[in-house]
């Protein structure tokens, strides 16, 4: 289990510096803010994904002069982590299209995930609250474009989403972290689609294609 | 809720415009830029002047009139926007 979840920790951390990558790329395309916030959350989230993948094969431990603490790592990746969601839902507020209606939520919502628990819980929580804004978002989103594209993403973060919660809900039970971490890694199947789309489009289908 | 468009989607429109309404193939007139780029006409030559200045619009004068072709470059810069713009909105994000 716990190899599964080291694997699924640098599989997370592969499709989410993919997704920097081409996002960076249109940053320096077309100058978008939107691409760079997409490019910036993405990098924390890899970053977030790495540290913890690194700290589950003790990677840590064997470095001389590295001795840090597990918890130490695992809270810096958690909260890179949160802090790459916290991005992806800013991206939405600071988008026009729907923000009026649900900005309040990103505000609101996490003053839930503040109780005298550990930091861990709170930063968990914090990131659950961030994709589930992403998720209503991004299914808004489909529900104007009907972009197929959308609907995947908008899976992805939901099971993403689902992952999170049953990891927050049941964080002992072998059965559902083997389901939590199944959701996650579809999720992030699911989020990887339009980087594959977009590498292995020929430059020929886009030049008549309506903008 | 209104729609603004960004700066690129402006530029885009209006390459969109130079490609696809130069059927005589000898250009598109201003009036038509700025009829579908649906933006003021100060505003329109001075995006004009910049798209010319860099390469992604084709200037040609005839008897004082101006008539604008998309260029190679803006044909690419189109085709990139175009696919960026697809993978922000998969994200539920606007270019």
């Amino acid at each position: 289990m716990i190899m599964f979840e080291n694997a699924l920790q640098f599989i997370g951390a592969f499709v989410a510096f993919s997704i920097a990558l081409v996002a960076y790329k249109g940053v320096r395309e077309t100058s978008s803010s939107s691409m760079l916030r997409l490019a910036a959350a993405f990098v924390f989230l890899g970053t977030g994904f790495v540290l913890e993948g690194l700290e589950g094969v003790g990677a840590f431990g064997s470095i001389p002069g590295l001795e840090v603490s597990l918890a130490t790592i695992l809270l810096a990746g958690l909260f890179l982590q949160t802090v790459g969601y916290f991005f992806l839902a800013f991206s939405h507020v600071l988008d026009v299209v729907v923000s009026r209606r649900l900005g309040p939520l990103l505000v609101l919502l996490p003053i839930f995930a503040v109780s005298p628990t550990s930091v861990d819980t709170v930063l968990r929580s914090l990131s659950f609250y961030f994709i589930l804004y992403g998720v209503l978002e991004t299914a808004l989103s489909y529900s104007k474009t009907r972009n197929p594209n959308t609907l995947f993403i908008a899976t992805g973060l939901g099971m993403l989403a689902a992952g999170w919660w049953v990891s927050l809900a049941a964080p002992d039970m072998a059965l559902l972290t083997l389901l939590q971490l199944l959701m996650r890694e579809v999720g992030l199947i699911a989020l990887f689609v339009p980087v594959l789309k977009f590498s292995f489009r020929k430059p020929g289908d886009l030049l008549n294609a309506p903008v | 809720m209104p729609q603004y468009r960004t700066q690129g989607k402006i530029i885009a429109d209006i390459l969109t415009t130079a490609r696809d309404m130069n059927q005589d193939g000898q250009g598109v007139g201003i009036t038509t830029l700025l009829r579908r780029g649906n933006v003021s006409y100060t505003r329109m030559t001075k995006l004009i002047v910049d798209l010319v200045g860099a390469g992604l619009l084709l200037e040609e004068t005839l008897e004082k009139n101006s008539k604008y072709r998309i260029s190679a470059k803006g044909m690419m810069f189109l085709q990139q926007y175009v696919q960026f713009e697809d993978f922000a909105q998969s994200y539920g994000l606007r270019l």
